[in-house]
């Protein structure tokens, strides 16, 4: 059988991170199976005029949608929230906004502090300096200074505000509220061979400039030359155990459908929140009924996804407002840290969102009729296009056991591999927070003097971030995965994506996850031999 | 038919620079199972037909197919608005940046920081975690 030293499940964020981070040990075999295909940045949606069509089809974020060849169907039928995903090399990392704050030093205590969630095993102290490597491997522009963070060290120049960017910013000051220029993978300025962002707009459809910082560009490229293997087109259907107790390879099936058995010194699973637990629970045995790493019965539970909250206004003046980086403009993290008088416990961000392309404005005008068809459809358009404004509440969701992923053998992939189902149901207190969150946004959208046209909550496509499913900690009854994120009873398992979140803090979390992944991986690689 | 029922629901606008919805090439699926709902909707309401109608009451008829047969009609309408609002013609007037967006992209002007110091007066907020 072949054989590896590390096989990495995965080339999203964190596996791209692993596979980076293991192969800087010279002379090690290190095998990264993505059960997606390579994309093509020259055909990417935004080198095509009719780029907001294809995120209708093939650039979906909904794999039910997109249903790609190594796509995986999701049941969100007992959910509020829909998961989106990608599967290929750069994993979501192709399609997200590449938003980038670190969680805060409070994120890791909310236990101590404030009564709710757990603790985790490690603190942002320990974690600093793997956000501030991830942050040079990723390119990431910003500001220092922001009085909502300890220090960072250095970051590229911010992504620019736009004039509507400009025009929230003075309704944040009049109201005397914190806001901050967005912490942003792009690169503002030419970065580690990659051009700088030339404000294309659509991040989230993958970025042909090649000024996002998409794993595929920035870690791929230096794990590659580092010797990693990297198969695509290769779905892991089991993790294989040995009589040892060890984990002794994986089974994969490759694009054509041949059946492969790797062996494996060490297994690292990045297959994201929903892929990784998906995995471990399809690798049953009558040794392992429940699945593996699976005693405390936790594997797909605690799964938490960011609520979101929408408030959107139309302001009087032509802001450019589609123009820029849709993802990335600014944030404000004024309500971030718990505080009694709301009613709830912890917090969350107000992330400002570019105003909608046409084809959007059109079509979201249509459906809520605030732009009519007929004679005054142009002038009604006018006045919306290019002047709104949208903010998002990123919710800080607590862990609760009952929200999870199981899998579901009534939906397959194209191997019969059972895809998931999702059952999740938001708490009270993210109910709270949230509704305390809209009138905020309304208040400072008003103040910045735009007229709200639209809230509501929970966005329902908006499942990007897949978080808690195989949560690290010290005791193996309730948790996973250890401090450095090894199976509770496999000693040469590790998980080192999103899936380790014992909380979820109130940021997009890849800048966590994958600062996370570098510290499980330095833990990983002292036990892979000595230092070159 | 088509080009009248296109020019009802997305005329032009000249000072806008717009063109009409019949002036670029629509492909609208699922036109000839419209088509005659809007011709049958038209007579029952009195009249002779869609084309028949003048431009306000072809409007009216439009929006009362919407609620008669609201997927059939929504979903050529969208298609309409799909095929108008991804015409290069249409996202020039609009002002909607680089068409395509790449290679050429879009410019934004570098930003004066100086607009934080209210935000930097407030001090720190971030809350310390104890050891």
């Amino acid at each position: 059988m072949e054989r590896a030293d590390v096989v990495v499940v995965g080339s999203g964020a964190s596996g791209a991170a692993a596979a980076w981070a293991l192969s800087r040990r010279p002379g090690l075999r290190v095998i990264c199976l993505e059960q997606g295909e390579r994309t093509d940045p020259a055909h990417y949606p935004a080198t095509q005029i009719g780029w907001e069509l294809r995120r209708q089809g093939d650039a979906s974020f909904d794999p039910n949608i997109r249903q790609a060849l190594g796509d995986y169907p999701i049941d969100n039928s007992d959910t509020p929230i829909s998961l989106a995903n990608f599967n290929g090399l750069g994993g979501g990392t192709i399609l997200y906004s590449a938003h980038f704050p670190r969680f805060h030093p409070s994120d890791f205590r909310t236990r101590s502090l404030d009564g709710v969630g757990d603790d985790w095993p490690l603190t942002y102290h320990q974690l600093e300096p793997y956000f501030t490597q991830n942050e040079q491997m990723m390119g990431v522009a910003g500001l220092v200074g922001d009085p909502a963070y300890p220090e960072y060290q250095s970051l590229l120049p911010p992504v620019p505000l736009g004039p509507m960017g400009r025009k929230l910013a003075e309704g944040f000051n009049a109201l005397g509220w914190h806001w901050w220029p967005s912490y942003a993978a792009i690169n503002t300025r030419h970065h580690d061979g990659r051009a700088a962002c030339a404000n294309l707009g659509p991040c989230n459809t993958g970025c042909a400039q090649g000024a996002k910082g998409s794993v595929d560009v920035t870690y791929w490229p230096h794990a590659l030359n580092q010797g990693v293997e990297l198969r695509t087109g290769c779905s892991v259907q089991k993790l294989l155990m040995g009589d040892d107790g060890r984990v002794g390879g994986v089974r994969y099936v490759d694009a054509d459908g041949g059946d492969h058995e790797l062996a494996a010194d060490f297994v690292v699973l990045a297959a994201g929140g929903a892929g990784t637990p998906r995995l471990l629970l399809n690798s049953a045995s009558d040794r392992f009924p429940n699945g593996l790493a699976n005693q405390s019965g936790l594997v797909g539970r605690n799964l938490m996804v960011h609520p979101l909250a929408y408030v959107e206004a139309v302001f009087d003046q032509d802001l450019r407002s589609s123009i820029g980086p849709h993802g990335c403009c600014l944030l404000s993290q004024n309500f971030y840290e718990s505080d009694a008088a709301r009613g709830f416990a912890r917090g969350y961000t107000l992330h400002i969102l570019r105003g909608a392309p046409p084809l959007e404005t059109a079509l979201g005008g249509f459906m809520t009729r605030r732009i009519p068809l007929g004679p005054g459809h142009h002038r009604a358009m006018a006045a919306t296009f290019n002047r709104t404004a949208g903010i998002a509440v990123i919710s800080e969701d607590l862990p609760d056991p009952a929200n999870r992923i199981e899998l579901d053998p009534d939906h397959r992939d194209r191997f019969g591999m059972p895809g998931v189902k999702v059952r999740y149901a938001l708490g009270d207190n993210t109910k709270a927070m949230l509704a305390h969150g809209t009138e905020q946004a309304r208040t400072v959208l008003e103040a910045a003097g735009g007229k709200v046209t639209l809230a509501f909550s929970p966005v329902r496509h908006s499942g990007w971030h897949v978080m808690g499913t195989t949560r690290m900690g010290d005791d193996p009854a309730t948790s996973v995965v250890d401090r450095f994120g090894r199976a509770h009873g496999i000693d040469n398992l590790y998980v080192v994506d999103s899936s380790l979140f014992v909380t979820a803090g109130a940021v997009n979390p890849v800048a966590t996850a994958q600062a996370l992944t570098l510290y499980c991986c330095d833990h990983l690689a002292k036990r892979l031999g000595p230092s070159p | 038919m088509k080009d009248v029922f296109l020019d009802t629901i997305l005329p032009g606008d000249e000072g806008l620079g717009l063109p009409s919805a019949s002036a670029i090439a629509v492909v609208l699926v699922e036109w000839d199972q419209y088509a005659p709902v809007l011709d049958q909707l038209a007579i029952e309401a009195g009249g002779e037909s869609f084309l028949a109608l003048d431009a306000p009451s072809r409007l009216a008829l439009v929006e009362k197919s919407r609620r008669k047969q609201a997927r059939l009609a929504n979903g050529v309408i969208v298609a309409a608005l799909k095929a108008y609002y991804t015409h290069p013609q249409v996202l020039h007037a609009l002002g909607a940046g680089a068409v395509p967006p790449f290679p050429d992209g879009n410019f934004l002007e570098d930003d004066d920081w100086s607009i934080l110091e209210p935000v930097f007066e407030r001090g720190p907020i971030w809350r310390e975690v104890p050891a």
